[in-house]
């Protein structure tokens, strides 16, 4: 009777051993089937913003792709940094795994962003940076690079006598700082021949403006960058209205439907556009990727690309040019 | 079959090997069944997704062609009527042609919402554009476009260019798959304008994002020069940060493959013949392999619960199989007891075990008949021994004691004589009177005296003897004709050998609760050898038996081992030139009265 009780013990012992295998083996695939839960917080969601239209359109693919739950808060217009704040507080509230977000302050957003990381959730930046180091990663283009490529391409198209002047967007902006720079680098040489830098603060109305005035002030003026769309468009509305449109070369910077236009009619002689597709793509793969595990705080770039007038239509810039298949 | 003996032989119990062999035998049944399972439910989920998903872009596939059909209709309708050429390359009447051209146009338009562009454009600028109303892009360099390219290139034969930006309508910038043809002017014979329809490219995307694959499944489209028509992740292909398996998507035609590594693929493909556009379906194994994890989990709980069930199954039923070996093992060890009784004779069934069990029962029984019959073939044996002992007062101690009497009566000895003929008047008289097995010590006593007391008249000065029994063992009993023998024994062997005075001294106590009695003489003794063998059982050869007086040691010890138990019995002392004492040990009899409840 002994010896029974000692096979019982052993069965039991059997059952439980098999029992705590399937228990672990549950728990394991309830861990990986557990969806990750990531808040997306632009700086705008707007049907008629082409590049956050895009960036979103890529950050839902890679959602979609990773099993991801992904939303999206977005504030009321691109400056309304308090909004976004209220985003940001909004998303901490909700306790994802991840918030992702584009600061459309450098400064205004930080206090809310130290939010997001003592809440221990992992911040990860799109597109633009702050004055604080807090991310996890950041997925943006390299603006030093985009800048770059302009100042390149404007290097091997300088007119006679080159005079020129840049119309950036908001001054002390990472942005601006980092595509000016790379302008200027890519000009080499050449950059003596700059004569004027002006802010239009991302307005269309104030770069016409003050286009206008610097043109004025430089008559001699016969090549101008634009650094963002709001410049670059407010700039080549400007020439083109002064009817200077052969006299001055332009380089832009992004796309709109205006700014092709611009750049088909020859206003524009290049444009560099980004890939607010693939940065918002990368923005939620690379998070998916931290959140695993799988990489070290990283900045990743989603690239740029210089198109001209000549090869607008080709298959692969078509598709950067008009993401929409409306 | 060694080895098999060996891996049960590890085990104590056979119940032990054989639960353990159930064990053994449902975990291998059991995973074996598992694996074949889960393998078979693998292949089964991928085959019915690839038929699934292969029904799926063969049904898209079929729209597309019939998307394409339907403008290969319109263009053939617009280019067989005859008012295009006549309005684009006519001299007279044109504009009449045109408004007819136009009017047409408009049904068209009119019928289908996802035709976006109708137009024909001739080298000499006329050209006639949808309803006529779109203002055409004054920066468009239609001869600068792929698809014009292509047309113009093609002859007059239809081009499909797939998706591409149409940029002709000014301010317009739409997606489509456009068809078109050269037109050739019927006066030169030369190409000299171009005819196309815009099929809104939304139609296709809508039709292939409305397509479910699962989550990460998705559908895409090449053509045969494996340029993209449509891909969710067209820009991320072009910026090299996905990759896409085009090659092998050409390679394979209709079809499809499995793609290697960690995150494997399913590729179900269909070709048309129509425009060898490839539908290419891709959805993820890991994906609809989801299901399956649920089956493993079931599987395995299922697996798990068989384990329990069939070792608590394995425990009872070896107890039932053990249980008729185990009744045996305890009847085996009761009959090595020597109890040869409580043997369970009646198992039950018909199987090796209760088969051996009645067996087993049937030998002990017989061997409890053989013993018992032993046991009665002893107590004979021990009685006619005791009869033949009984008789060996033999003839040569009686003619020589007669002899002496004759001597002593003639020598006028008469006291001797009378003394002496008493004596063996009562050692005879003692020697026949009594049947009993079992006399009293005294009895035994006065029987060797009268033995002694005729010896010591024969031997006259050459035997002196002394005896000291204590009183108290005097009542105890004692198997009949033990001391006389051994006396007899030691005179002829002993005292007769003496030169000069032989002793023999019989002394008889209680030690430690047995009686003991010692019979001791001063004759030359033995030496080690014989002593070793002195009460062993000889074949004693004819005629040589009394001389050498084995046969009766080993018979008086035999006797009183057979009556009392083996711890019982003679045992000597003796060297050579010391004399020899043997030692008889008989147990106490209770209060000295029950005697008769020893016999067994």
């Amino acid at each position: 009777m002994k010896s029974s009780r000692r096979y019982v013990a052993f069965a039991v012992t059997l059952a439980a051993v098999i029992t705590v295998f399937i228990a672990a083996a549950i728990q394991w695939e309830h861990y990986q089937g557990r969806k990750l839960r990531i808040v997306y917080v632009p700086k705008v969601e707007d049907s008629a913003n082409d590049f956050w239209i895009s960036l979103l359109e890529g950050a839902r693919m890679a959602a979609e792709e990773y099993d991801v739950d992904l939303t999206v808060l977005a504030p009321a217009s691109e400056d309304d940094y308090e909004g976004q704040i209220r985003c940001v507080e909004e998303a901490i509230g909700m306790n994802p795994d991840a918030i992702l977000l584009s600061p459309s302050s450098m400064t205004e957003i930080t206090d809310a962003a130290n939010d997001v990381v003592s809440a221990e959730i992992k911040l990860v930046l799109i597109d633009s940076e702050l004055d604080e180091n807090l991310q996890s990663a950041l997925v943006s283009t390299d603006n030093y690079e985009a800048g770059r490529k302009m100042g390149d391409y404007a290097k091997s198209h300088l007119p006679e006598d080159p005079v020129i002047g840049i119309v950036a967007h908001v001054e002390g902006s990472s942005t601006a700082i980092e595509r000016e720079a790379g302008f200027r680098e890519g000009l080499g040489e050449y950059e003596d021949c700059i004569v004027e830098t002006v802010f239009c603060d991302s307005d269309y109305d104030k770069a016409y403006r003050l286009t206008k005035e610097m043109i004025e002030q430089h008559p001699e003026i016969n090549m101008l960058a634009g650094l963002n769309e709001y410049s670059a468009v407010g700039a080549a509305r400007a020439v083109r209205d002064l009817g200077l449109s052969d006299t001055i070369r332009m380089i832009g910077f992004d796309s709109s439907q205006e700014e092709v236009q611009l750049l088909e009619a020859g206003v524009f002689d290049a444009i560099v556009i980004q890939k607010p597709f693939n940065m918002g793509y990368l923005g939620v793969e690379r998070t998916v990727e931290i959140l695993h595990g799988e990489l070290e705080p990283t900045i990743v770039d989603s690239g740029s690309k210089l198109i001209t007038k000549d090869n607008m239509y080709v298959e692969e810039n078509q598709k950067l040019l008009f993401p929409f298949a409306e | 079959m060694r080895r098999g003996f060996h891996l049960l032989a590890r085990f104590k119990s056979v119940r032990g090997a054989i639960v353990f062999s159930f064990g053994i035998i449902a975990v291998l049944s059991l995973v074996i069944f598992l694996l074949f399972s889960l393998n078979y439910t693998e292949q089964t989920v991928i085959s019915n997704s690839r038929d699934y998903t292969l029904q799926l872009v063969e049904q898209v596939n079929g729209d597309i062609d019939s998307y394409i059909t339907y403008m290969e209709n319109i263009a053939q309708m617009v280019i067989g009527n005859k008012d295009l050429t006549d309005y684009l390359f006519g001299k007279e009447g044109y504009r009449e042609a045109g408004e007819r051209l136009q009017s047409q146009f408009e049904t068209v338009m009119d019928s289908r919402s996802d035709i976006l562009n109708l137009a024909a454009f001739a080298d000499n600028g006329r050209y006639i554009l949808n309803r006529g109303e779109d203002p055409v892009n004054p920066y468009a360099n239609m001869e600068e476009m792929e698809w014009y390219q292509t047309t113009m290139a093609a002859g007059g034969n239809q081009v499909i260019t797939p998706s591409h930006v149409q940029n002709i309508v000014d301010k317009t910038y739409s997606w489509v798959v456009t068809l078109s043809k050269a037109l050739r002017n019927p006066e030169t014979g030369e190409l000299e304008g171009v005819f196309f329809v815009d099929l809104n490219y939304s139609s296709i995307n809508t039709l292939c994002e409305d397509i479910e694959l699962g989550n990460k499944g998705y559908l895409f489209i090449v053509d045969r020069n494996g340029k993209i028509i449509y891909h969710p992740k067209q820009q991320l292909l072009y910026s090299g940060v996905k990759n896409e398996e085009i090659d092998q998507v050409l390679a394979t035609g209709t079809g499809s493959f499995l793609t290697e590594g960690e995150n494997k693929q399913l590729y179900s493909i269909f070709k048309s013949a129509k425009t060898g556009w490839s539908v290419v379906g891709v959805s993820s194994v890991a994906e609809f392999m989801k299901n399956r994890t649920e089956i493993q989990l079931t599987y395995m709980l299922i697996a798990a619960g068989i384990i329990v069930f069939s070792m608590l199954l394995a425990l009872w039923l070896s107890g039932e199989i053990t249980k008729p070996v185990k009744d045996l093992e305890k009847s085996m060890k009761e009959v090595q007891k020597g109890n040869f009784r409580p043997v369970n004779a009646s198992m039950e069934g018909n199987n090796e075990i209760a088969s051996l069990g009645r067996s087993f029962g049937i030998m002990t029984e017989k061997i409890g008949q053989l013993m018992d019959e032993n046991v009665r073939e002893q107590r004979a044996k021990r009685k006619s021994e005791l009869k033949a002992l009984q008789a060996q007062i033999n003839p040569h101690f009686l003619y020589n004691t007669l002899d002496s009497i004759i001597w002593m009566a003639e020598s006028g000895k008469n006291q001797e004589v009378v003394k002496m003929t008493s004596a063996l008047s009562k050692l005879l008289r003692q020697s026949i009177g009594n049947e009993d097995e079992i006399v009293t010590i005294r009895k035994e006593m006065e029987y060797t005296s009268n033995y002694l007391a005729i010896q010591k008249m024969r031997y006259r000065d050459q035997l002196e003897y002394i005896i000291d029994v204590d009183e108290e063992i005097l009542d105890q009993e004692i198997v009949k004709l033990v001391i006389q023998p051994l006396v007899e024994n030691a005179i002829y062997h002993g005292i007769k050998y003496v030169e000069g005075k032989g002793m023999l001294i019989i002394l008889g106590s209680m030690r430690g609760g047995k009686v003991v009695l010692s019979i001791q003489d001063n004759g030359p003794g033995m030496d080690q050898e014989t002593l070793k063998h002195i009460l062993e059982k000889k074949e004693a050869p004819a005629g040589k038996a009394k001389k050498s007086g084995h046969v009766g040691v080993y018979n008086v010890h035999n006797r009183i081992q057979l009556y009392y138990g083996k711890e019982y019995g003679l045992s000597y002392e003796s060297a050579p030139g010391m004399g020899t004492c043997v030692y008889i040990t008989i147990p106490a009899t209770e209060k000295g009265g029950g005697a008769d409840e020893k016999q067994p």
